[in-house]
């Protein structure tokens, strides 16, 4: 029992972070209908930031300041999230906004471009040496039902399901959300509507850059911040959406967190070797019975 | 008239000529008028532009999307290094198993085409090609493991051992033949067909294109394709990690045919020059900016955007404006590089 | 399989039996039936909604109808029930359609676009194709002959290797319609022609559907808004309104059709109150 509960909770764990890069590439989808390939790269380009900053400035001075390191590496991260906005309005204002009438693929191949950029932006700026990232909360757990949980997961648990119900909330109760939701139905119209489309895309990346961010930098302790820091992250992502289906916000959720928790289950109780295999596989199975994903309904081309 | 009548008479002709100037690589190398290091970057590039033709005939032709491709060249280029190595049979045998076992992935993934959209498609051929990476990682008595597996340069008919340049000739004749093939197919019935697929599926279908049957040449040609580009990539590299066969690889060969330019067979091998060997060869030779890490993936991504969004044609479009300029008038061609030769054929018997 | 009508000479080449097709309990096509005589040119009208193209996707199995026939005499002589066949087989049969918002490939020329419609025609397998063997190359030879006839008739040969994607809306139509004539049609179904058109081009239109009936000798079924068009082409029209059997007969008998008038001007108490 015990253990299965430290499985549930560490698949919360690794759910937020899914949910936050599967909440990144979503909103983009909605907004700008384009799959954005270039989701795991901005952020792990964010994370080197927030890491940068730590590692090169902020941890060097506040140790000489005799400081601890906590508000250096907090506010660290505060300078990756306003960095990651800039990045995102830039990313709008430069590339997104001139790909209105690139028909059919074309969106995605330019994603695939500005992932290539970032990948070759990445060591120019911060070098090629992998960097490390502590934790937020350095050390401390404590015990609930037989199962251990560290400060730092559960804060991490906390952050994926407050964030995504924040931005919940913002989309069905604030003026932006509907705004959002206007552009996400139907771009055009929005438009005519007098919705300001252009302020809905720049948020969207924005804050798709942003989510990336924090996702990478829940993910980072516990590896070493490189140019693949997200690759997983992302190609599960991807999975979510597909597995909870594009149409809503809430169903790539759902997904998100039913692909950290079946991976964890399947990598614990079946094999540690298989695993994933077995649950790709089953998601694509799960795909071909039901091809617009768990919540969504087909949409037919009237001829 | 005469010019062009010249010019469409030779279309054969030009991918021989094309494939006797990639042949002159090795003496260029000889000679030491070239670095050796050429033969290594143009061999990888021709590896690439035969995965490219394949999923060109997929994404350009077909409009169907894959990002499966690099985990079926991963496959290709472990059956055939297992076949050849561990199991000790010829060469011809192993490229053979190494396109006939990842092509029935390609038919079930064909299959499953047929229920599902554009992006939910390139995202489960994504999870196949992840699924496949994951068991090159694990199934170490096969693959070699995190270690990774050798291969030897290929022996053809079991008699003619080849080394490194003759591997290289050889890759150069498989790419043209692949290209010729992939001409013929492209501007024939079948092309025809896939095009219609991609332009409407329900005026395809009324006009008797059957949708599960082109989708499934679709989809095993392009894996027949990539998985070949595997085979011939770990006879000719004579190495394979399962690292390479990530995503990355899958978008790079994606990105190769869109600056190429979609449904274009020369574009193809110009879109794998311009990204992947346009960096080593030129770039890293020029003096300070070719010392700068990433500088290539950086350009190869500001291309892409520049493509996609200026020149959707791709560059191979460029080069066809070039030459009406040149030849002057030859604006039809200009707009269908693709089908010049029989445009012209055509008009010639209606004049 | 009950055989189709042979009528005062003339044979029925497609009969609609009691045709029905629901979408989630709403009953789009009800128990319609219509019959077609050869080389007729037979209209389908009705007010917006009244499922006319529903009908035209059921003949053509882009729909599975619910329940009914689709009686249809093929191209090589025997009749046959399309109802539950491939939508792909249905053009060998001799039954072809356009579509109400033009299908065309725009990244192809016109003479490409209109091949595509002779893909039954060829023969050659993809392997003959891909080493161009010879029956691969006198297929093609040959059916770009066709084609090339077919666009002269249309009259738009001078255009034949111009892309598709930057012509006019009529021209668009006309690679359509000879697109459907490359496959050598029994039956050619016409969804909304003249939608789109001007007043010059409608009278075009009219004109080819005669030349395309006399020459090719098919037989023209049309859903059309524009009853000017309808009126003056038709050798049969039937009307339907919800799905319903209204009225069949000679465009004059559908004009006194009271039935016909209460559907398109409303029910007399409706239009006095």
């Amino acid at each position: 029992m015990s253990t299965l509960l430290q499985l549930l909770l560490r698949s919360l764990e690794t759910g937020a972070i899914y949910a936050l890069a599967t909440l990144g590439i979503i909103i983009v989808f909605r907004t700008n209908l384009m799959i954005n390939f270039a989701q795991g790269v901005m952020g792990m380009f964010g994370t080197y930031i927030v890491t940068f900053m730590f590692q090169k400035v902020l941890f060097v001075k506040s140790t000489e300041a005799g400081l601890a390191q906590q508000p250096a590496l907090l506010l660290s991260i505060l300078v990756g999230v306003i960095g990651a906005i800039a990045i995102g309005f830039i990313v709008d204002i430069v590339v997104i906004r001139r790909t209105k009438k690139v028909a059919g693929i074309g969106k995605e191949i330019i994603t695939l471009g500005m992932m290539m950029i970032f990948l070759g932006v990445t060591p120019m700026v911060f070098g090629v040496d992998p960097m490390r990232l502590p934790k937020v909360i350095e050390s401390g757990e404590f015990t609930i039902g037989g199962a251990n949980l560290s400060y730092n997961s559960l804060l991490n648990i906390l952050i994926g399901i407050g964030l995504t119900v924040a931005l919940f909330l913002i989309l069905q109760k604030t003026k932006l959300g509907l705004a959002i939701r206007t552009t996400a139905s139907n771009e055009r119209t929005a438009r005519l509507m007098g919705v300001p489309t252009k302020w809905v895309t720049l948020f969207a990346w924005a804050l798709a850059l942003v989510l990336g961010t924090l996702a990478g930098v829940m993910i980072a302790p516990s590896t070493s911040v490189t140019l693949n820091l997200m690759d997983s992250v992302q190609v599960n992502a991807f999975i979510a959406c597909v597995l909870g289906g594009f149409q809503t916000f809430y169903g790539p959720v759902i997904g998100a967190y039913i692909i950290a928790i079946a991976s964890n289950l399947l990598a614990y109780y079946v094999s540690s070797v298989w695993g994933t295999q077995i649950l790709y596989v089953m998601v694509i199975i799960f795909i071909v019975f039901k091809p617009v994903g768990l919540v969504g309904k087909k949409i037919t081309k009237k001829v | 008239m005469e010019r062009k009548k010249s010019f469409s008479m030779n279309y054969y002709l030009r991918y021989l000529i094309f494939g006797c100037v990639m042949a002159l690589l090795p003496l260029l190398t000889n000679a030491g008028i070239l670095k050796t290091s050429w033969i290594g970057i143009i061999g990888g590039t021709i590896i690439y532009t035969i995965a490219g033709l394949g999923l060109n005939l997929l994404l350009g032709w077909s409009g169907l999307i894959s990002l499966g491709t690099a985990g079926f060249m991963g496959l290709g280029a472990y059956i055939s290094a297992y076949v050849t190595g561990d199991l000790g049979l010829p060469f011809e045998v192993g490229i053979l198993l190494a396109v006939l076992i990842p092509l029935v992935f390609g038919i079930l993934i064909g299959l499953a085409s047929l229920r599902m959209e554009g992006l939910y498609l390139g995202i489960v051929t994504l999870c196949v090609s992840e699924v496949l990476r994951k068991t090159f990682d694990e199934l170490e008595p096969v693959t070699g493991g995190f270690s990774g597996k050798q291969a030897n340069f290929p022996t053809l008919l079991g008699i003619f051992k080849l080394n490194q340049q003759s591997t290289y000739i050889f890759l150069v004749v498989i790419m043209v033949l692949l290209m010729m093939l992939t001409y013929n197919l492209a501007n024939g019935q079948l092309g025809r067909a896939l095009n219609a697929m991609r332009g409407s599926q329900v005026a395809a279908q009324a006009m008797g294109v059957s949708l599960l049957k082109y989708r499934l040449i679709a989809f095993s040609l392009a894996t027949a394709f990539a998985s070949l580009s595997g085979a011939l990539y770990v006879h000719f590299i004579r190495f394979v990690y399962p690292s390479t066969w990530t995503l990355p690889v899958s978008l790079v060969i994606m990105a190769l045919i869109v600056i190429g330019g979609l449904r274009s067979v020369f574009g193809t091998f110009i879109g794998a020059l311009i990204v992947y060997a346009m960096p080593d060869l030129v770039l890293k030779n020029i003096p300070v900016i070719g010392d700068i890490n990433g500088l290539s993936y950086v350009l190869s991504g500001v291309l892409i955007i520049i493509v996609v969004l200026f020149y959707p044609g791709g560059v191979i479009n460029l080069f066809y404006k070039l030459h009406s300029v040149i030849t002057g008038g030859g604006k039809k061609k200009a707009a269908l590089p693709q089908t010049g030769e029989e445009q012209e054929s055509m008009e010639e018997t209606h004049e | 399989m009950s055989e189709l009508n042979n009528v005062s000479g003339k044979e029925e080449i497609l009969r609609i039996e009691n045709l029905s097709i629901n979408f989630g309990g709403l009953k789009a096509v009800d128990d319609l039936s219509f019959s077609i005589m050869e080389n007729e040119i037979f209209g389908l009208i009705g007010p917006n909604g009244a499922g006319k193209t529903t009908v035209f996707n059921c003949i053509t199995q882009f729909y599975r109808p619910t329940a009914g026939r689709v009686l249809f005499k093929t191209a090589q002589g025997e009749t046959e029930n399309l109802v539950g066949q491939p939508v792909h087989s249905i053009i060998r049969k001799g039954l072809v359609r356009t579509f109400q918002n033009v299908e065309l490939i725009n990244e192809l020329s016109i003479m490409d676009n209109v091949l595509v419609g002779a893909h039954m025609d060829f023969k050659a397998s993809g392997f003959e194709q891909a080493l161009r063997l010879p029956r691969a190359r006198r297929e093609e030879k040959q059916i770009r002959e066709k084609a090339y006839e077919v666009l002269q008739f249309m009259g738009i040969a001078g255009l034949a290797y111009e892309l598709v994607g930057g012509q006019p809306y009529g021209v668009r139509k006309k690679v359509e319609m000879a697109r459907t004539l490359m496959c050598s049609p029994k039956l050619i179904i016409l969804d909304e022609p003249a939608a789109g058109l001007n007043d010059v081009e409608t009278q075009q239109l009219s004109e080819s559907i005669y030349q395309v009936r006399d020459k090719y000798g098919c037989t023209i079924l049309l859903v059309e808004h524009d009853m000017r068009l309808v009126m003056s082409v038709c050798d049969r029209i039937c009307a339907i309104s919800f799905g319903k059997f209204l009225a069949c007969g000679t465009p004059a008998e559908i004009q006194k059709d009271p039935a016909v008038q209460e559907a398109y001007l409303g029910e007399k108490e409706d239009s006095e109150s």
